[in-house]
C-alpha cells in the first residue's frame, strides 16, 4: 500500500519539485537544461502511472483514495482519489507534456525558465483535477490549469497570440463564473461539495422533481466545462488560442488541457447526476453539433493549425457523445478516444511544428510537394490522420468504434449513423491537407527544406508506432477489459 | 493443417509489405524479387487452404473478444476461391511492374502499397467477422488512395481523393449497416447470423458500400477516372482486386449468409442490367485506351452482380467463374494497355493505328484477352458468360436475359472498335517509332492471354470448386 501512495504523491510532488529545481539553481544552468528537467518529469508522470495502473490491477481495487503529507484529521473522507479513469487520463497527460517537451526543445528559444515554471504549474493543475474527491477543489485546480494556460499562450508576446490569450482567458473566466456559482447552488442543495455526499444525496432525492435551483446549476456548470472543452457553440476561444500559441503550447492545449478542463469535468458530472436525462439530451445535442460542424469548419480552413484545432473541436463532440449514453461501455469509448486523441492529436501538432520549423509557414496555400522532402513527417501525418478519420487498424478506429457501439447499445441508432458518416469530412478536409502540403508541385521558397531533425523526428516516429501498435494490438486491450469485468 | 496457414497467407504480405520500403533502400532488385515472392506465398497459403475445402473440412481459427467482436478466418470454397484468383493475377501484375515501374520514383511505395492490397485482400476473403471486413475493406481503400495518386500531380492526387472519398463514404454507410444488424443480433459474427433475416434498410444501406467499391451505376463514376494511375495500378485496382471485394462481399454476405427480402432478388438485378448497359454505351464514346477498358470493367462487373443475384446456383456458379475469367482477361487488357501507352506516350486512341506490326505479341495478347471478354468460344469468358445467361432465364427473368445479351453484344462491339483501332489499320500520321515492350512485360501479358484461353479448356476444374460455393443454396 505504501509504495502505492508514494507513487500516486509524486503526481503533485515531482511537477512541484521541479518547480523549486528551477529557481533555485541560475538560470543560464536551467536554460541549457530545461527540456532535461522537464522531460523527466514528464517520465515520471508516464512511469508512475503505469506503475500505479499495474498495482492496483494485481491488488484488485477499483479506487484509491489517499492523502497528501499526513492524515490531518480523523474523519476516514481522503482528499486525492485514483481511479482507473483518473489514471488513463494522467497517462494521456504524461505523453502529451513529453511530446510537448521535445518539441519545445527546438521551437522554444526565450523565456525557458517561465516555460518550465508555468508548464509544472499547469501539471500539477491538471494531476489536481483528476484527483481529488470533491467538486470546489476541482474548481480550484481547474482556475490553476485556466490561468497557467493563458499565461502560456500569451508568454512569447506576438501580436496575435495576445490576441488569442486575451480571447481564451476572457471566455474562460466566464466560464469558470458559470461554474462556480453553478456549485455555490448546488452546495446551497446539498451542504457539501464531496462526490460521495452528492452521489448518496442526490440517490436520495432522485425520486422528487428537480427543483428550480438544482436545474440551474447543473446549466451554469455543464455550459462552463462545455466552454472549457470547446465544444460548438461555445468553441469560438479555441482555433485563435490554439494558433496563436507557440506549437508546444498548442500540443498541451489541444492534447490534453481541453479534455481535462472539460471533458474531465462532464464525466464527473454525468458518473454524479446519471440519473439526470436531461444532461445526456444536452451533451448529445452539443456532441453531435460539434462532430458535424467543427468538421464542416475545419474543411475551409487555410492555416495549418487552425484546422487541427477546429478538428479537435469535432473529436471533442464524440467524446460528449459517448458520455451521453451513460453506460459503462460509454466511459470506456469515452476514454479510449481520449487516449486515441491525444496521441493522433499531438502527432499532427509535432507535424505543424516540423513543418513550421524548416518551412517557415503554416498557410497551406504557400506549400506543396514536401512528401520527399519531408519523409518521415509526412508519414506520421498519413497516420495520425487515418487514425482521426477512424481508419482501422489505428488506435483511432477502436475508438470510434466502441463509441457507435456504445451509442448502438444504448438505444441511439440515428445518433450513431449520423456520427459515422460525418467522419467522411474528417477524411475530406485531411485528404485536402495532404493534397496541399505533401503532395503537388514545390514552391520554390520552399526548394531548400528538408526533414526535421533531432528531438521533433524521434517524437515523431515514436508517436506514430504507438498510434499504429496500440492500434494493433487493441482486441488485447479489450479481452483485458473483460477479464476485469468491466465489457 | 489448421487455421494457421490462412493467417500466414495474410500476414506474410501484409507484414512483408512493410520491409519493403527497407529492402528498396538496400538493392531495388532485391525488394522486387520479395514482393513477387510474398504474393505467391499468399497463393501457396490458398492451394494449401484448397486440400481443406475438398475434404470437407475447411481450415479455420477463431479469437474470443467481448461486445461480439470475436473474430476468424475461415478457408472455405468461395474465400479459396477468390484468393486464388487474386493472388494468381496480382503476382503477374507485379512480374509486369518490374519492367514497366523501372524508371518512377516511390517505387518502394509502390511495392508496398500492393504488397498490403493484396494482404488486405487476403484478410477481407477470409474474415469471418463484419468489423474484420470492414478492417480490411479500409485497408484496401487506403492503398488505393497511395496507389492511384502515384504520380504525384495535382490532377492524379484528385482522382485519387475522390476514389477515396467514394469508396470511404460507401464503407462507413455500411458500417451503419452492419451496426443495424448488430443491433439485432448482438454480434458481429457471421457464423452465429446464418439464415439470419436483416431488415431490409441495413440491407441497402450495405449495398451502397458494395456498389461504390465495385463502382455499379450511379458509384461507379471513381473508376475511369483511376485510370490516371500507372497501368500496373489500374490493373490491380480494376481487374484483379478492388473491384472484385464488393461482388465478393455481395456474394459472402447476402447469397451465402443472410436472408433478405425477396425484393432484392428482382431489384438489385436490374440496377446491374441498368449498370451493365450505361457504362456499354460510354465505352463507345471514349477515345482514351484506358477509359475504354474501365467502362469495359464497370460492364463486366455488372453481369457479375447479375448472376450473384439471380438466388440460383447456376447464376451464382456463373457469377463466381465471371470473376475468374474477367480478372484474368481484364487485367491482361489492361496491361496491354500498359503496354501501348508506354511505347506512344498516349492514351488516345486517335493516335494510334497499325500496332499489330510493331508489337506482334501484345496485339496477340490483347486479342487473346480481348476474345475472352467477349465471350467467344473457347475462351473462359464463354463459359462463365453462359451460365450467367441460363442462371438469368432459370429465374424466369427474360427481359433481364436480353438486356444481357444485348450488353454482351455491345462488349463484343467496342472492343472490336478498340482493338481495330489501336492495332490495325494504318498508322496514325507523325506517330514516333514504336517498339515492343521489355520482355518481362510481354511474357506477363502472354501469360494472362493464354490463361485465359486455358482456363476455358480446363474449365471443369474452377467450376469444381464455384459449384462447392453453390452447392449450399
Amino acid at each position: 500500500m505504501n509504495v502505492l501512495k508514494y507513487a500516486a504523491e509524486t503526481f503533485l510532488f515531482v511537477p512541484f519539485a521541479a518547480i523549486v529545481i528551477n529557481n533555485v539553481f541560475s538560470k543560464k544552468m536551467m536554460e541549457k537544461c530545461f527540456h532535461l528537467l522537464t522531460g523527466a518529469v514528464a517520465l515520471s508522470q508516464i512511469f508512475a502511472t503505469l506503475f500505479c495502473i499495474y498495482s492496483m490491477d494485481a491488488r484488485g481495487m477499483s479506487r484509491f483514495e489517499f492523502f497528501m503529507l499526513e492524515e490531518l484529521y480523523e474523519n476516514d473522507r481522503e482528499f486525492f482519489c485514483l481511479t482507473p479513469v483518473t489514471l488513463i487520463f494522467l497517462l494521456c497527460i504524461g505523453i502529451v507534456a513529453f511530446v510537448s517537451v521535445m518539441v519545445a526543445k527546438k521551437t522554444i528559444d526565450a523565456k525557458k525558465t517561465s516555460y518550465v515554471n508555468l508548464l509544472m504549474t499547469l501539471i500539477i493543475g491538471m494531476n489536481g483535477m483528476v484527483m481529488v474527491n470533491d467538486f470546489f477543489s476541482l474548481y480550484v485546480f481547474l482556475d490553476v490549469v485556466g490561468l497557467s494556460s493563458f499565461v502560456l499562450i500569451a508568454m512569447f508576446r506576438s501580436r496575435k497570440s495576445l490576441e488569442g490569450s486575451i480571447k481564451y482567458i476572457i471566455i474562460s473566466e466566464l466560464a469558470t463564473i458559470f461554474i462556480l456559482t453553478g456549485l455555490a447552488f448546488l452546495f446551497m442543495q446539498t451542504g457539501s461539495l464531496d462526490y460521495m455526499d452528492l452521489n448518496s444525496s442526490l440517490l436520495q432525492n432522485s425520486s422528487e422533481p428537480q427543483t428550480m435551483l438544482l436545474s440551474l446549476s447543473l446549466i451554469l456548470i455543464l455550459s462552463g466545462f462545455f466552454v472549457k472543452a470547446g465544444a460548438v457553440p461555445f468553441h469560438s476561444w479555441l482555433p485563435d488560442a490554439h494558433q496563436s500559441a507557440d506549437t508546444s503550447i498548442s500540443i498541451l492545449l489541444s492534447g490534453i488541457v481541453i479534455k481535462i478542463a472539460g471533458i474531465y469535468g462532464i464525466y464527473v458530472l454525468t458518473d454524479l447526476f446519471s440519473g439526470v436525462k436531461a444532461i445526456q439530451t444536452a451533451l448529445a445535442a452539443i456532441g453531435i453539433l460539434s462532430i458535424v460542424a467543427g468538421a464542416l469548419l475545419a474543411l475551409c480552413q487555410s492555416h495549418f493549425k487552425r484546422m487541427i484545432a477546429y478538428s479537435s473541436v469535432s473529436q471533442m463532440g464524440y467524446i460528449l457523445l459517448a458520455l451521453s449514453t451513460g453506460t459503462t461501455l460509454g466511459v470506456v469509448a469515452a476514454v479510449a478516444h481520449v487516449f486515441s486523441h491525444a496521441l493522433f492529436k499531438s502527432t499532427l501538432f509535432v507535424n505543424a511544428a516540423a513543418i513550421h520549423e524548416q518551412a517557415g509557414t503554416l498557410e497551406m496555400d504557400e506549400m506543396g510537394g514536401l512528401e520527399h522532402r519531408m519523409p518521415v513527417t509526412s508519414f506520421s501525418s498519413v497516420i495520425a490522420f487515418l487514425s482521426t478519420a477512424g481508419i482501422p487498424p489505428l488506435t483511432g478506429f477502436w475508438s470510434k468504434l466502441l463509441i457507435i457501439l456504445a451509442l448502438w447499445t444504448a438505444g441511439n441508432p440515428v445518433l450513431a449513423g449520423v456520427a459515422l458518416c460525418a467522419s467522411i469530412f474528417t477524411s475530406a478536409y485531411f485528404l485536402r491537407m495532404q493534397k496541399k502540403v505533401f503532395f503537388g508541385k514545390t514552391p520554390e521558397h520552399l526548394a531548400s527544406v528538408r526533414e526535421v531533425s533531432g528531438s521533433i523526428k524521434i517524437i515523431e516516429i515514436i508517436l506514430t508506432a504507438i498510434t499504429t501498435l496500440i492500434g494493433i494490438l487493441f482486441p488485447l486491450v479489450l479481452i483485458f477489459l473483460q477479464s476485469r469485468g468491466i465489457l | 493443417m489448421n487455421g494457421w496457414i490462412l493467417i500466414l497467407g495474410i500476414l506474410v504480405p501484409l507484414l512483408g509489405a512493410c520491409l519493403l520500403p527497407l529492402l528498396g533502400k538496400i538493392h531495388e532488385k532485391l525488394r522486387d524479387i520479395t514482393a513477387f515472392l510474398l504474393i505467391v506465398a499468399a497463393f501457396v497459403c490458398a492451394a494449401f487452404a484448397l486440400f481443406g475445402v475438398f475434404s470437407k473440412t475447411p481450415v479455420s481459427i477463431r479469437f474470443a473478444l467481448p461486445l461480439g467482436l470475436s473474430f476468424g478466418f475461415k478457408g472455405d470454397a468461395l474465400s479459396v476461391f477468390m484468393a486464388l484468383t487474386a493472388t494468381f493475377v496480382s503476382a503477374i501484375i507485379v512480374l509486369y511492374s518490374f519492367g514497366y515501374m523501372k524508371h518512377y520514383k516511390n517505387q518502394n511505395e509502390y511495392y508496398m502499397m500492393v504488397c498490403l492490397f493484396v494482404g488486405a485482400m487476403m484478410g477481407l476473403v477470409y474474415s469471418t467477422n463484419l468489423i474484420a471486413i470492414y478492417t480490411f475493406w479500409e485497408i484496401s481503400s487506403l492503398c488505393c488512395w497511395r496507389l492511384i495518386g502515384f504520380y504525384r500531380e495535382d490532377i492524379t492526387v484528385q482522382k485519387a481523393n475522390k476514389a477515396f472519398l467514394v469508396t470511404v463514404l460507401g464503407a462507413l454507410i455500411m458500417l451503419v449497416g452492419f451496426m443495424g444488424i448488430y443491433g439485432q443480433t448482438g454480434t458481429f459474427e457471421l457464423s452465429a447470423m446464418q439464415g439470419v433475416h436483416i431488415p431490409a434498410w441495413t440491407v441497402v444501406m450495405i449495398l451502397f458500400g458494395i456498389l461504390s467499391k465495385s463502382a455499379t451505376f450511379p458509384l461507379h463514376n471513381w473508376l475511369p477516372d483511376a485510370g490516371v494511375a500507372p497501368s500496373p495500378v489500374t490493373s490491380l485496382l480494376h481487374a484483379a482486386v478492388l473491384v472484385k471485394i464488393g461482388v465478393f462481399a455481395y456474394t459472402r454476405l447476402f447469397v451465402l449468409t443472410f436472408d433478405i427480402h425477396a425484393s432484392f432478388g428482382s431489384a438489385v438485378p436490374t440496377i446491374a442490367a441498368v449498370s451493365a448497359l450505361i457504362s456499354a454505351g460510354v465505352a463507345f464514346r471514349q477515345n482514351d485506351i484506358k477509359r475504354v477498358v474501365a467502362y469495359s470493367t464497370i460492364s463486366q462487373l455488372a453481369f457479375i452482380l447479375l448472376g450473384l443475384s439471380c438466388q440460383n446456383e447456376i447464376g451464382l456458379v456463373g457469377g463466381l467463374l465471371y470473376i475468374l475469367a474477367h480478372s484474368v482477361a481484364k487485367g491482361g487488357l489492361f496491361l496491354c494497355a500498359g503496354i501501348v501507352e508506354h511505347a506512344l506516350h498516349t492514351k488516345d486512341i486517335r493516335k494510334m493505328g497499325g500496332l499489330a506490326k510493331t508489337m506482334p505479341v501484345t496485339a496477340i495478347a490483347f486479342m487473346l484477352c480481348a476474345f475472352s471478354v467477349m465471350g467467344i468460344p473457347p475462351f473462359s469468358g464463354f463459359f462463365a458468360k453462359y451460365l450467367v445467361i441460363e442462371g438469368i432465364l432459370a429465374s424466369d427473368n427474360v427481359v433481364l436475359g436480353i438486356l444481357f445479351i444485348v450488353g454482351a453484344v455491345m462488349t463484343i462491339m467496342y472492343l472490336m472498335r478498340l482493338f481495330v483501332k489501336v492495332f490495325l489499320g494504318p498508322p496514325a500520321e507523325d506517330a514516333p517509332p514504336v517498339k515492343e515492350g521489355t520482355p518481362v512485360m510481354v511474357i506477363s501479358v502472354l501469360i494472362l492471354g493464354l490463361a485465359s484461353l486455358l482456363l476455358g479448356m480446363i474449365m471443369f476444374l474452377p467450376s469444381q470448386l464455384a459449384t462447392m460455393v453453390g452447392g449450399v443454396l
